[in-house]
């Protein structure tokens, strides 16, 4: 399912991130990968926090959107 | 021999290279407060330079900061890569570990924050770990210069050192890299070919670029790379980054345990700060309280008693008093009491409020909050066509514009970046903040809400002004994804917040005793001097250079409330520094004063505007116009364009502009007087303005179509 309807303080792991250009490459070096487990810390407006390999990272809707667990 | 210094955002480069070299480059926490790399040399071997690069993830780089860093690696060949690497986010630091591990460079890893390490409980094994990447672990605290011997000692015997052993992939990757490495490709050393290759295996172009690989090579090596991706099902990208985090798992199993944590501290206060409903009214307050404790509570009632008691009724008279029982001459008297003591006198006397505004800007960039103020602001930002991150710029710019101008390095996408440049100063700075005093004091009858609303009245030029220019050609287009990596909250050491502190009222004082001094001493000689009957000689003020120059131009301002000569003379002279435009004030009032009674400086400040608007319209002006030479500088260094410049400084005054002829206009009407042609002209300056910020881009394109069929 996507991202973005996972509600806060879920764990899951990721499926698919869609795209294949120069923000999903930097999204990879932040440690989102497939079977990468991520966590929803805190939403607003659709732009999530997640938690990525031990890192917090502030992302925007548009880019939650591309991002499946 | 030169060492760099590379590592992810925020882990404590520059607080390492601090303690290495013995200087004070400023640190905080949120990523991206390093933007250039700085040279220092090693405080116990000066034949050692180390390179504090700015952050990096990965060895691609996006915006120019990261350009920086990796050029640096790739291009310039350090002899010693020493790799700071947050051991308490161990598995993502290792990535970028992996990458320079490539590079052919011999390498230290210095594991930084392993106090944190050992507060959350989790146990890395750094000699079996060292042993398996091939290289030097040395745990340090850089913050509390724990390890800092041990790391200069491996440093100093760092001719031992072999490169470390790179990552290894899956057989079909390695035969791709190995087929790259033997084609005709030049590569600048032996050791680097390896990571060069990997690099061109990712579709690098810039790194085919610089290598000058021909053609037909390049065309070789996109074919090796898709076959790649169509044997595996994946792109390269990706596929890369599978293989390096699979390395790292392996390399760190077994050796590396983490305690299972469901919420943090950091995660419980981000989910209050970053909530839907609260992030903004929590941001507004804290911004709206810093303004007003520090310029209207605490800050106002210590510069009062600077400005009044210290230097009006100490300083002042005693000096005159002294001065003239020495016999010194009477233009030297003028020089020192009514230029010097009344211009930086004046200037230095709101630094009680500038401490208060420092200390708590120090606090707020060291606790962790400017990123997630970035990340809450992306909402908002997004509509304007900017991003969250630019944001980051105008934040650090209430300290100062020119590090806000070059924090705009981090900005991936270049019209953004040109935006954020022209608007970043829209922000009152340390320097206005004296101007917001004394007009809010003088003339505002020291009104609560002047500071904060000034402060908002600067983020909404910034709006204003990205909406408008987002509908022009030169900036239309679409913003780069926010993704911004936010550090953990922690309590700042007092001993650090004092220290920033203290860097910035320490340059607010040189700066009193240097430009705004001369520029005091320059002012007083131009108010003293002028053409009379009897040739050049001192003069009353009224007559005086400087009230002909200020009366030549004053006319330009008349329309926007402060037609007086003294006011639009101080407008000027606050492009050589914005203190300068209160120093002017305190030489020309003093001076004055000495022939009147004495009324005191805000009465007589009051009394240069007609009416409370044209005050506030005096004061937005100089918030808004053109930023002072040093900013502008940083302007044209960061634009690299003469015109772009320009264009910033004509926006930037004209919207200024604009602002002050509505409120003194309106303010007028409002106040009851009659309706003239000014008034038209502002109510036209409303008009075009809610046209440019409504009207459709779309129009643009037609009206360019249609010209060309």
């Amino acid at each position: 399912m996507p991202l973005v309807s996972v509600p806060k303080g879920r764990c899951l792991s990721i499926k698919k991130i869609d795209g294949n250009d120069e923000i999903k490459r930097f999204l990879n070096h932040l440690g989102f990968i497939e079977g990468a487990a991520v966590t929803v810390v805190s939403e607003s407006a659709g732009n999530m926090i997640l938690k990525i390999k031990e890192s917090r990272v502030g992302i925007e809707k548009n880019l939650v959107k591309k991002i499946y667990v | 021999m030169r060492v760099a210094l590379a590592g992810n955002p925020n882990c404590g480069k520059t607080t390492l290279f601090n303690a290495l070299t013995g200087s004070s480059r400023y640190v905080g926490n949120w990523p991206g407060v390093t933007v250039e790399k700085i040279e220092g040399r090693l405080k116990s071997n000066k034949n050692i330079v180390i390179t504090d690069l700015p952050g990096i993830y990965s060895l691609t780089p996006r915006s120019e900061d990261e350009t920086v860093s990796r050029n640096f690696l790739l291009f310039e060949h350090p002899d010693l890569i020493i790799n700071i690497v947050d051991a308490s986010r161990l598995e993502r630091n290792f990535y970028l570990t992996a990458q320079l591990a490539e590079t052919g460079i011999p390498m230290i890893v210095a594991f930084n924050m392993t106090d944190i390490v050992r507060k959350n409980g989790d146990f890395i094994d750094t000699k079996e770990l060292s042993h398996r990447i091939g290289a030097p672990i040395i745990e340090i605290s850089a913050l509390k210069e724990e390890g800092i011997p041990e790391l200069l000692n491996a440093v100093e015997t760092a001719a031992e050192i072999k490169p470390p052993r790179p990552p290894q992939y899956s057989a079909s990757i390695e035969k791709a890299i190995q087929k790259i490495e033997a084609s005709d490709i030049s590569f600048p050393t032996a050791e680097s070919r390896r990571g060069f290759a990997v690099k061109i295996l990712e579709r690098d172009r810039e790194i085919l670029q610089s290598l000058s690989v021909a053609p037909k090579t390049a065309a070789e090596a996109e074919k090796i790379t898709a076959e790649l991706e169509r044997e595996s099902g994946s792109d390269i990208g990706a596929l890369l980054a599978n293989e390096r985090y699979g390395f790292i798992s392996r390399i760190l199993d077994g050796c590396y345990t983490k305690k299972e944590k469901k919420t943090t501290v950091s995660d419980k206060i981000d989910r209050i700060v970053t909530d839907r409903l609260l992030s903004i009214p929590i941001f507004a307050s804290i911004m709206f309280l810093v303004y007003f404790i520090s310029v209207t509570t605490v800050g106002a009632f210590l510069t009062d008693w600077t400005n009044d008691v210290f230097f009006g009724e100490w300083i002042l008279p005693a000096a005159q008093s002294g001065l003239e029982s020495l016999g010194t001459a009477d233009w030297l008297v003028s020089l020192i009491v009514d230029g010097i003591i009344g211009g930086v006198g004046t200037v230095l006397g709101f630094l009680p409020q500038l401490f208060v505004l420092f200390l708590f800007l120090s606090f707020l960039e060291d606790c962790g909050y400017m990123a997630r103020a970035a990340f809450i602001m992306h909402r908002f930002f997004k509509r304007f066509g900017l991003s969250g991150k630019s944001f980051i710029p105008l934040l650090i710019s209430s300290g100062c514009g020119v590090p806000g101008i070059m924090a705009t390095k981090t900005i991936e996408n270049e019209k953004s970046r040109r935006l954020t440049i022209i608007t970043t100063t829209f922000i009152p700075c340390g320097a206005k903040l004296p101007v917001i005093a004394l007009i809010g004091g003088a003339v505002m009858g020291g009104a609560w809400w002047t500071a904060p609303a000034i402060y908002f009245i600067g983020i909404a030029a910034v709006a204003v002004s990205s909406i408008i220019l987002k509908k022009t050609k030169p900036f239309e287009g679409a913003e780069s994804p926010f993704v911004m990596e936010l550090p953990d909250y922690h309590w700042p050491s007092p001993k650090g917040i004092l220290l920033h502190v203290w860097e910035r009222c320490r340059s607010f004082v040189i700066k009193a005793g240097t430009v705004i001094f001369i520029a005091c001493a320059v002012i007083w000689f131009l108010s003293g001097f002028g053409f009379t009957e009897d040739g050049f000689e001192m003069t009353n003020i009224e007559e005086s250079l400087l009230a002909d120059a200020g009366n030549l131009i004053a006319p330009i301002f008349r329309p926007v409330g402060f037609g007086d000569w003294k006011a639009a003379a101080a407008t000027v002279t606050g492009l050589v520094a914005k203190e300068n435009i209160v120093g002017t004030l305190g030489v020309l009032l003093t001076k004055s004063e000495a022939t009147e009674s004495d009324v005191g400086l805000w009465q007589a400040v009051a009394s240069l505007f007609p009416s409370k608007s044209a005050a506030f319209a005096f004061l937005v002006f100089n918030i808004l116009c053109a930023p002072c030479f040093a900013a502008i500088g940083a302007v044209r260094r960061q634009m690299n364009s003469r015109t772009w410049t320009l264009f910033a400084v004509a926006w930037q005054t004209l919207l200024a502009y604009a602002v002050a002829l509505m409120i003194f206009q309106f303010g007028n009407l409002a106040d009851g007087e009659p309706f003239t042609a000014a008034s038209g002209a502002a109510i036209a300056v409303l008009v075009g303005l809610l046209y440019a910020l409504l009207r459709s881009p779309r129009w643009e394109e037609k009206f360019f179509r249609r010209r060309k069929k």
